[in-house]
């Protein structure tokens, strides 16, 4: 399929090989090499040109290898396996422009072409010369893949100078794409070139496991988009140094260039290739080698990926992750571990700009699981880009099997290749060690040696999904024909289905999941027979192993499965509705939980109130009553209609009832905490949150007022001064002699803080008020003073009057207190009239 | 300061207002210095509590009233940490063994051995033996009350054992036979009454209206906790206690009631599905799936003809059953509600009943 057009530069360079009599194409041959492949498929190794770019004299001959630039640009982009017309385009360019540099070399640098015409000597690490006035000149090693583009050219046909290409361009051309014809119908065949060095003893699966990209078999899309999500890092960990792609690269990245899912996760059934695709990206996407790395070796492994940087660019394979997580504390950790690797990048970016040396993730991971609603991985999902697997067509692997047959030497039917691959639904390592097994024994691979070499293969553990997809619908003609099943034998459905629900591994939910989706098949069922009777199973269900687990009866757990499979005859349905996985059940249960936590800490607190109270509230700790009786009435009890107003002037009536829910509710420990809403409103919580005992979807009780901000504010904040207060006492109990001022300062504080408000909005306000007015008509500073509305205000009169009170009493107290010039102390010393004294 | 329930409970034998042949009756038991096990039995909220208390009192005077709390840690062979909360005074000491499941032979266990091979220290002791009261005994396992029986013999000369239990039904049979079963009635009307009105008199505002008295008495099902938990509640939503009382339900029990109407309305696969999302709430606000089918079936006993009746009572009897045996509640409750649908449905179309069974 890319033949023709990559051939052109392909074939100037592995000519250069053949004959090589100068010693430089030795080391040039690789790079050749891999120039070769960057080309033919697409970026595979475009990342070497632009580091060496990055280092390469631009001044001479930069200009060679800008289009070798414009193919890394490519290849993300488009995917990697079909840009190759631009990139045969650009090498074509490239050979012609090196051609060109050929001639005007000794224009250019006239010093150094005396030497450099005359032989290899270029090719040493750093470059002597000598001007013609005899001054040596020391050249700096160019890079090897440029010497030997430009330097091939010269010393295949090194003869002389004059005859630059002594063979006619069309017969390299010629020569060219025969060798890259051959090279190609190698490549189309790897598994013949990898079977021919692996000895007999390995793994067929590893034997013909792909080593390039183009050799994958599957899904193209999926593999691309892999592909191009490496390919997204490619800036990140490759091409930081280079400014023209800098300059046109769009801005939805981050600083850094990064994707905006910094992890990968592939997922899919086991055997379709998902690891040796992520091999091969890896591969395939740089210099890189893949690590799979397990818990504290990722962090190193960046780390030192970033330090070495340009060398060595790690992109981290974390396989089966969500086995992994086997629900224990330290692998739950490994997750969140994997997690904040990822998410330390925001908060570090900030810093990270000032001072380059904190690096953050900068290279790819990429996780590989089975199961993506695996529950150990519901916290990376959200983080990742998530890629799905699914089962590749079969008649690629069908074509696939063939050649492989062919070259191991087995004569196989297409018939039965078609059948194995159905069998294995896809699972490409199962057809391999199959195929293996089978070749032990026969010669030949027929459908009857594949049905019995895979009787087992049936009963592989199916995902709970899958199961119950099998409880409700009848299995499809196709599947059926897969398995050889015939129509009788479908219909005795009792064995496979029990081996199904078995083979699960947890019948538990499989009856979860049957139980939240019967109800959903709607069929006409007048009158209830069909529901009567699967309840009825599944009860028998939950009896039977209720009885099993609480006996430790495992005995009876073969038996299980077959109260389940009568939902298939009861239920099962063409095109019904699709099971979904269950999760109501797992969300009540959460639910149910929290709940428990709150009656929990409640119970607690009813036993402090317990020890506090001389054994009060302990007959209601009992669950039963606290759930029943306790909550419902205490949570009536403690919202009475109080009316939002200020402390101070609070009816007497009313002022009991505030008291006494406050005893209640700091005696219960209940107490208002402040809290914002979503909407960012300030509101008062309860806590514990025993209200939610009051609320039914989500609606509370109509006959339980709900109390307004301003009222919870005046109850929050005398509970606070009464746990204050408590403590307070408790304090002064331990330490009777000193704390007495602080705790009466405590209580004062606390009691002032209601107040002040209060006061605040009373007295102070209008005074300003006056003093403003009072400035404007500054005549009639005198005047009484008025409030907001006009009225004379009462607050001044009131504060004058304590004052004059004060005056008087201050008059009396000198009267009888006071000694003129007694001791030192300053405190008393006053001007007084001697009236006072008589 | 606490909530007039306990503020107002009992303290001695004396004080109590109802039952008084039974109070005089424990009043001579203590005295006689030969004190049995005994089983309290009776509805909730009945006093049996209360009537423990005062009999401890009784017992050893006021020492028995200064309680202190602990919380002890106890050890499964499968080295599983059980925390159990202790309330004990000087002569006796009160556990709820059910706190902690199915483990609870392990508490019973160990506890009890310690208090019964130690002597009681404090000479002024009225007697030689300690009380070990076991509430909510009928949640027991059978393994826990088979270790009980024992010990309750084996132990009589310094433990006396007093167990507190709605019903007797559930304890096995060696361990009624050991104890003096004492059952506390449910107060009438007309006690819950008299208790209000005593409430109401220790009150600043001194008296209660008849009528608020007897409707508060009427709704609470002779539960005495209740009564005085509901008084105050609407003491304190309504400080005069006048104008038309709602007296509030457990909002529980309306919502309950709510899908029991929500049963009898309809019966199609639909109203399966929104019966079953109402019932997931109920049980994820904690309240026990059998009070949920039993009030579900109550009320809605109470609305279809007199025909149905036997045969739903009968159903949620088998059901209730096969609840405490399994695992996932919400599977019986929803069989429960599908055949009750289909019973209703078939009695109303009047089709033939048999082949239903």
């Amino acid at each position: 399929m890319f033949g023709e057009p990559s051939s052109l530069l392909g074939g100037t360079l592995l000519a250069t090989p053949s004959d090589d009599d100068v010693g430089a194409p030795a080391t040039g041959r690789q790079e050749v090499d891999a120039f070769v492949l960057g080309g033919l498929l697409g970026g595979e190794e475009p990342e070497k040109p632009t580091e060496d770019h990055g280092f390469g004299d631009p001044g001479l001959l930069g200009d060679a290898f800008q289009p070798t630039g414009l193919l890394t640009e490519e290849s993300p982009a488009s995917g990697s396996s079909n840009d190759l017309q631009p990139t045969s385009q650009t090498q074509d360019t490239a050979t012609q422009d090196s051609q060109e540099l050929l001639d005007p070399r000794p224009l250019g640098l006239p010093s150094v072409v005396a030497r450099s015409t005359s032989g290899p000597t270029i090719l040493s690490p750093s470059i002597r010369a000598t001007s013609y006035d005899g001054t040596p000149v020391y050249l700096r090693r160019k890079p090897r893949k440029f010497e030997s583009t430009v330097l091939n050219p010269t010393s295949t046909r090194s003869q002389g100078v004059g005859k630059l290409l002594d063979v006619p361009m069309h017969r390299l051309m010629d020569e060219l794409s025969a060798t890259t014809a051959a090279k190609l119908s190698l490549h189309d065949q790897p598994v013949a070139s990898t079977s021919a060095v692996s000895p007999e003893s390995t793994m067929w699966v590893d034997r013909y496991r792909p080593q390039r990209y183009m050799d994958l078999v599957g899904d193209d899309r999926v593999h691309r988009e892999v592909m191009a999500w490496v390919k997204e890092w490619d800036f990140c960990v490759f091409g930081s140094k280079k400014g023209k792609k800098r300059a046109r690269d769009d801005e939805k990245q981050d600083e850094y260039r990064r994707p905006n899912e910094k992890l990968l996760l592939i997922s899919g059934p086991p055997g379709l290739g998902k690891t040796t695709l992520a091999h091969i990206v890896a591969k395939q996407a740089g210099d890189a080698r893949s690590a799979s790395a397990v818990d504290d070796r990722i962090r190193p492994a960046l780390e030192t990926g970033s330090m070495i940087g340009s060398s060595k660019p790690i992109l981290v394979v974390i396989d089966e992750i969500d086995g992994a997580t086997g629900g224990s504390d330290n692998s739950g950790g490994f997750i969140h571990k994997l997690i904040s690797l990822t998410y330390d990048i925001p908060r570090k970016k900030g810093r990270s700009k000032k001072e380059q040396t904190a690096r953050p993730l900068l290279r790819p991971i990429v996780c590989i699981c089975n199961d993506l609603y695996a529950s150990s991985l519901s916290k990376l999902r959200p983080h990742a880009r998530i890629i799905r697997f699914s089962r590749p067509n079969d008649l690629h692997l069908v074509r696939r099997l063939r050649t492989i047959c062919e070259t191991e030497g087995l004569k196989a039917e297409s018939r039965a290749l078609s059948a194995l691959v159905g069998l294995a639904q896809g699972d490409w390592r199962g057809c391999l060690n199959t195929l293996q097994l089978i070749k032990a024994r026969n010669k030949v691979v027929t459908e009857s040696i594949v049905r019995k070499a895979t009787a087992g293969m049936k009963e592989a553990d199916m995902s709970q999904l899958a199961v119950l997809n099998d409880l409700f619908t009848p299995m499809s003609r196709k599947r059926a024909k897969e398995l050889g099943v015939t129509e009788e034998e479908e219909a005795r459905y009792v064995t496979r289905l029990s081996r199904e629900v078995e083979g699960s591994g947890s019948m538990d939910r499989i009856a979860i999941g049957c139980f939240e989706h019967y109800a959903n098949l709607r069929r006409h069922d007048a009158n209830f027979s069909r529901y009567l009777k699967a309840n009825e199973w599944l009860s028998t269900y939950d009896v039977m192993s209720g009885q099993m687990w609480a006996e430790r009866e495992y005995a009876s757990m073969q038996y299980l499965p077959y109260l389940l499979v009568p939902f298939y005859p009861l239920f099962q349905e063409r095109g019904g509705p699709k099971v979904e996985r269950p999760k109501v059940d797992w969300e009540q249960h959460t639910i149910t939980k929290t709940n428990e936590e709150i009656f929990k800490s409640l119970a607690g607190g009813l036993r402090t109130a317990c020890t506090r109270h001389g054994g009060a509230y302990r007959h209601f700790t009992s669950d039963v009553i606290l759930q029943l009786e306790f909550t419902p009435f205490i949570n009536r009890i403690i919202s009475p209609p109080l009316r939002p107003v200020n402390r101070q002037v609070i009816k007497p009536d009313e002022k009991a009832l505030l008291d006494r829910l406050v005893d209640i509710m700091v005696s219960l420990e209940l107490r208002f905490v402040q809290d914002k809403t979503e909407e960012g409103q300030l509101m008062y919580r309860l806590d514990p949150p025993i209200d939610v005992f009051v609320t039914y979807d989500g609606k509370r009780a109509s006959d339980i007022a709900v109390s307004r901000y301003a009222v919870r504010h005046l109850v929050a904040s005398e509970i606070d001064a009464k746990f204050i207060h408590r403590e307070a006492e408790f304090v002064e109990k331990t330490k009777e002699t000193k704390k007495r001022s602080f705790f009466n300062a405590n209580k004062d504080e606390a009691e002032g803080q209601p107040e002040g408000d209060g006061k605040l909005m009373a007295g102070e306000a209008p005074d300003h008020l006056v003093t403003k007015r009072a400035k404007t008509d500054n005549g009639i500073v005198e005047k009484a003073a008025v409030d907001f509305f006009g009225r004379p205000i009462v607050q001044s009169a009131s504060s004058t009057k304590p004052a004059s009170t004060t005056g008087r009493a201050s008059k009396k107290r000198e009267g009888i207190v006071f000694k003129f010039r007694e001791g030192n102390s300053a405190a008393v010393r006053r001007p007084v009239k001697v009236s006072s004294f008589l | 300061m606490s909530l007039w329930v306990d503020a107002y409970r009992p303290r001695t034998l004396d004080d109590l207002h109802y039952h008084e042949s039974l109070s005089t009756r424990l009043r001579s038991l203590a005295a006689s210095g030969d004190f049995p096990h005994m089983l309290f039995y009776g509805p909730s909220g009945a006093g049996k509590k209360t009537r423990i208390a005062c009999t401890l009192r009784e017992l050893f005077g006021k020492g028995a009233d200064k309680l202190k709390i602990d919380q002890r840690v106890f050890m499964t062979p499968s080295r599983r940490k059980l925390d159990v909360n202790i309330v004990q005074s000087n002569y006796h000491l009160e556990i709820t063994p059910s706190e902690v499941g199915q483990y609870d032979r392990v508490v019973i266990q160990e506890l009890l051995k310690e208090i019964a091979q130690t002597q009681q220290v404090d000479v002024s002791a009225k007697h030689r033996f300690k009380v070990v009261i076991i509430q909510e005994a009928d949640s027991l396992t059978r393994d826990a009350q088979a270790a009980l029986r024992r010990t309750m013999e084996k132990y009589m000369s310094n433990m006396r054992i007093i167990l507190c239990a709605n019903s007797t039904s559930k304890l096995i049979a060696p361990i009624k036979s050991r104890c003096l079963l004492v059952r506390v009635a449910a107060p009438s009307e007309g006690e819950i009454v008299k208790v209000l009105k005593y409430v109401a008199s220790r009150q600043p505002f001194r008296q209660i209206d008849d009528d608020v008295a007897q409707e508060i008495a009427q709704d609470s099902d002779g539960n005495l906790r209740k009564a005085i938990l509901v008084f105050e509640a609407l003491k304190m939503q309504s400080p005069d206690l006048s104008g038309p009382l709602t007296i509030a339900k457990p909002d529980w029990e309306t919502y309950c009631h709510k899908v029991a109407d929500m049963i009898i309305q309809e019966q199609s696969p639909q109203r399966v599905m929104e019966v079953r999302s109402k019932l997931y709430e109920l049980l994820s606000h904690c309240i026990p799936a059998s009070v949920v089918l039993k009030t579900i079936a109550d009320r809605v006993v109470d609305k279809v003809d007199e025909n149905l009746k036997a045969d739903i009572m009968h159903w949620a009897a088998i059901y209730e059953t096969r609840m405490r045996v399994g695992n996932k509640k919400i599977f019986h409750l929803e069989a429960w509600v599908v055949k009750v649908m289909s019973l209703y449905k078939h009695f109303f179309y009047d089709i033939d009943m048999t082949g239903f069974d």
